[in-house]
């Protein structure tokens, strides 16, 4: 039996760990964070100066007009392929900090594709789609060898590898990729068969390209043996060893398919809300990556949820500056908010109040 | 006659829809040892663990020194001059015994004095005849040495009712007889001892009353001297359990055979370990524990590191396969299997389900392809298992397998690894932490495994456990097998052979 233990709040209430959870309560209790959140989000936006009769108005801008939707759906994309990147190496107990570095080694190699007019038009996209998963998982595999061979932690590889990838970045767009055009450090413009398309009614085909590469991955965790063995390799390395699974195996093919599913998302935001290589294009979705996955628990189904949730959360907040000036710090003050409401509610989850005798 | 230090009663505790404790009263007096007996999950350690703050009952009531009394948590208990001994010891491994003692102090908000700490500490030592260093480092020393330093901290902090768990399960027989002592010296003293337990021999050694509990009630109270054996085995388990009876199946052919097995080091445990093993027969390696009976069982199972010697497994064409090398997958698929030691981190996924850490024996065959895991499968196969090996504590498959009590997951364990069809199991300490019941059942299924064709190797500190039955013993000592005995092995020649190293 797990040692429980027991403190007091009040004199008469004591705590004590719950045993089970159904999934009633789960939902229950995110709702409930999420409620509190926006309520004090709502505070905060008040007390900042915009009316409150607008907030809701606004709200209901965000999820109703077409045009916030389709910003939504287009800004959902990347988020959801870096939060999957992210789940995926944390099943397998790897830390991917270098998310960032592998989405801009995939937009590297999505535009040099272009640059270099590899392949007809008609499948140009694909070959660049194809080329940043590639590139971006290669961005991983010395990290990976590092760890498994020399036991040097991925946490520190990982990051300092973004800023190689970075600089690396610059040198190419300050120089031979310099947009001939106007000088600028960005790479020349993706041709019209090189962006990714909308397909039907805003959603774009970025979008698509997230969901069915969600939909492979909770075939790969749910349902296969892989995502199977995966989970022994989580929970209890060692047993996983001695019951025969091949844990060096299984470790680096998810950190590939972390790499690969990061260097995707720098396609799809090059590709979809840029239309060419700029120099930021990567800047904050690492972090978001993380953070959605650890709010999603490295499900793949729940990082479409919260990756859509965090969407909204940028939209809404980008409204909110250009209609309403609200200063940036600000929006990120509320995204904050929100999450540490969700991520608290863990508490209540594995808690309850118990009166004493 | 003597006064009563501690008097529960009517206590009755519940987690989740589950009754640990129903209507439990229990009195203590100063000055006498008293034990509370009973298997995993009857409820005693639940007991104590309210004495000592760490659970609030939800009816009854606590009184100490007659006086009514309720804790807010452990350190209220402690204040009331209850100390309680885990079974996993609360001590900073990095510190010094003295810093250990220190510690308990500071944080109980007394204000220490380093220099009558150390003072306190040698003189509760000698009281308790052990040499305690206090400048020891806490990790240097022994199990037997912690634990003294524990009881010197319960003490040192003026605890006059002394609580320990379980106190014997990680101690060799000798370390057990010093404890007797020590426990029946602090009785002397006035203070009151209770220990928890589940082996009779503790019972029997050192204790003035057993109270003893079944399922959360309480069965019987009684006077342990005028108690026989048998009796108190009834008491607690509820009927009579015979010890499986060693089998006359004569055994077969050769089919494992280590020679020279040696360590990496060359200060390492493994000095040339060498024994063969036949199928149909259960070979008991005897040994206190340290002489390189984990690294064996690592070699065996895939882990170790071995620098010279040989494993040789026998296939069904007389041949011989060299697994000394091998990998624990390829290892499996010649046929071993292992029951580690070390449950919790050796042979469950603790966080996973029931049915999946069961089903993992068979992810190859028998659960679906590489492309779909078969569900429905895994939870037939699973409930199978459970009701085979008589696994109880699970109310639903998908329950995480660490909940389970260390009896019925060794079950599991065990239920598993016979069913991959081994031709050869490695068992190492698979009764360690377990009740009279269930370490029967386990021994139970040792012996039909041997009975069908499978070599069994036995690996255990428990003398009585090897003895009972081995058909071969081996007495491991200092890295090398330095004796072997056909069954039944004359117990005095085995345990010196096990103390003299040659």
């Amino acid at each position: 039996m797990t040692r429980l233990s027991v403190t007091s709040l009040m004199p008469s209430y004591t705590l004590e760990v719950r045993m089970d959870n159904p999934l009633w309560r789960r939902v229950l209790v995110i709702s409930a964070a999420l409620v509190v959140g926006l309520a004090l989000s709502v505070a905060i936006l008040v007390i900042a100066g915009v009316p409150a009769e607008n907030l809701a108005g606004e709200f209901a801008v965000t999820l109703l007009d077409a045009h916030s939707i389709n910003a939504v759906l287009v800004q959902a994309a990347p988020l959801i392929l870096v939060g999957a990147a992210a789940a995926i190496a944390f099943r397998a107990r790897y830390w991917n900090l270098g998310l960032e570095g592998q989405m801009i080694a995939g937009g590297v190699a999505a535009t040099a594709m272009s640059i270099w007019q590899v392949g007809p038009e008609a499948s140009r996209l694909v070959v660049m789609g194809v080329a940043a998963a590639v590139v971006g998982a290669a961005w991983v595999i010395f990290p990976t060898i590092l760890k498994l061979r020399l036991m040097v932690s991925e946490i520190i590889s990982t990051l300092l590898l973004n800023y190689i990838a970075m600089y690396f970045m610059y040198h190419l767009l300050f120089g031979a990729w310099k947009d001939p055009r106007d000088s600028y450090p960005y790479s020349p413009e993706y041709k019209a068969f090189e962006r990714l398309p909308e397909l039907w009614h805003g959603i774009g085909a970025g979008y698509v390209l997230a969901l069915v590469v969600v939909a492979l991955l909770v075939w790969l965790t749910q349902l296969s043996r892989f995502g199977f063995s995966l989970r022994f390799v989580h929970d209890n390395p060692n047993f996983a060893r001695r019951a025969g699974l091949w844990v060096v195996g299984i470790t680096f093919s998810s950190v590939l398919i972390s790499g690969a599913l990061a260097g995707t998302a720098g396609f799809v935001v090059s590709a979809s809300i840029q239309g060419r290589l700029t120099q930021a294009f990567f800047t904050g979705y690492g972090f978001s990556g993380i953070l959605i996955a650890f709010l999603a628990r490295n499900n793949p189904l729940m990082v479409v949820i919260v990756g859509m949730l965090y969407a909204i959360l940028f939209v809404t907040g980008q409204n909110l500056q250009v209609f309403y000036q609200v200063p940036f710090a600000v929006v990120q003050l509320i995204q904050a908010i929100i999450v540490i409401c969700i991520a608290g509610s863990d508490f209540f989850l594995n808690h309850r109040l118990v009166r004493r005798v | 006659m003597t006064n009563i230090a501690v008097e529960l009663s009517g206590i009755r505790k519940t987690f989740g829809g589950f009754v640990a404790l129903d209507d439990v009263s229990f009195t203590a007096c100063y000055g006498q040892v008293h034990a509370l007996l009973g298997e995993n999950g009857a409820g005693k350690s639940s007991l104590m663990n309210i004495l000592s703050g760490l659970y609030s009952p939800e009816a009854g009531s606590i009184q100490i020194n007659a006086m009514p009394l309720s804790f807010s948590g452990p350190k209220d208990a402690v204040r009331a001059g209850v100390g309680m001994i885990h079974q996993h010891f609360k001590l900073v491994d990095k510190f010094t015994a003295r810093e250990n003692v220190l510690l308990a102090l500071a944080v109980d908000r007394k204000k220490p004095n380093t220099q009558e700490v150390h003072q306190k500490i040698l003189r509760l030592a000698s009281r308790l005849h052990c040499e305690i260093d206090p400048n020891r480092i806490v990790g240097t020393m022994s199990v037997a040495e912690r634990q003294r330093v524990e009881i010197i901290k319960a003490l040192a902090l003026g605890s006059r009712i002394l609580i320990l768990d379980e106190p014997t399960a990680v101690l060799t027989e000798k370390e057990a007889s010093s404890l007797y002592e020590v426990m029946a010296e602090i009785a002397a003293t006035g203070t009151c001892v209770i220990i928890v337990t589940h082996k009779l021999r503790d019972v029997k050694a050192v204790a003035a009353e057993a109270m003893i509990m079944r399922q959360g009630r309480v069965v019987a109270t009684v006077d342990p001297k005028v108690t026989t054996t048998a009796e108190l085995t009834t008491l607690t388990v509820g009927t009579e359990i015979p010890e499986p009876r060693r089998s006359t199946k004569p055994s077969g052919d050769c089919v494992l055979r280590i020679e020279g097995l040696s360590g990496r080091d060359d200060a390492g445990p493994l000095k040339g370990t060498s024994l063969q093993v036949r199928s149909g027969e259960i070979y008991g390696i005897a040994g206190v524990g340290g002489n390189g009976q984990t690294e064996l069982v690592d070699a065996l199972s895939g882990v170790g590191d071995i620098k010279d010697g040989q494993i040789l497994v026998g296939t069904t064409s007389r041949e011989w396969t060299d697994a000394t090398r091998l990998s624990s997958a390829q290892l499996l698929d010649l046929g071993l299997a292992w029951i580690p030691a070390d449950r919790q981190n050796c042979a469950l996924a603790t966080r996973l389900s029931v049915q999946d850490n069961y089903a993992i024996a068979h992810i190859r065959s028998g659960i679906g392809s590489r492309f779909w895991i078969n569900r429905r499968a895994i939870r037939k196969l699973a409930s199978q298992a459970v009701a085979a090996a008589d696994v109880h504590g699970v109310r639903s498959l998908a329950q995480w397998v660490g909940l389970l009590s260390g009896g019925n997951a060794q079950k599991l364990v065990v239920e598993r690894e016979l069913s991959r069809s081994p031709k050869i199991i490695v068992a190492h300490s698979p009764c360690r932490g377990l009740d009279v019941r269930a370490a029967a059942a386990v021994h139970g299924r040792l012996l039909e495994a041997r009975d069908n064709g499978i070599a069994v190797i036995l690996i255990s500190e428990d003398l009585d456990e090897v003895l009972a039955i081995s058909d071969r013993i081996g007495v491991m000592s200092n890295g090398r097998i330095v004796a072997e005995f056909n069954a039944p092995g004359d117990r005095q020649a085995i345990g010196d052979a096990m103390v003299n190293h040659v």
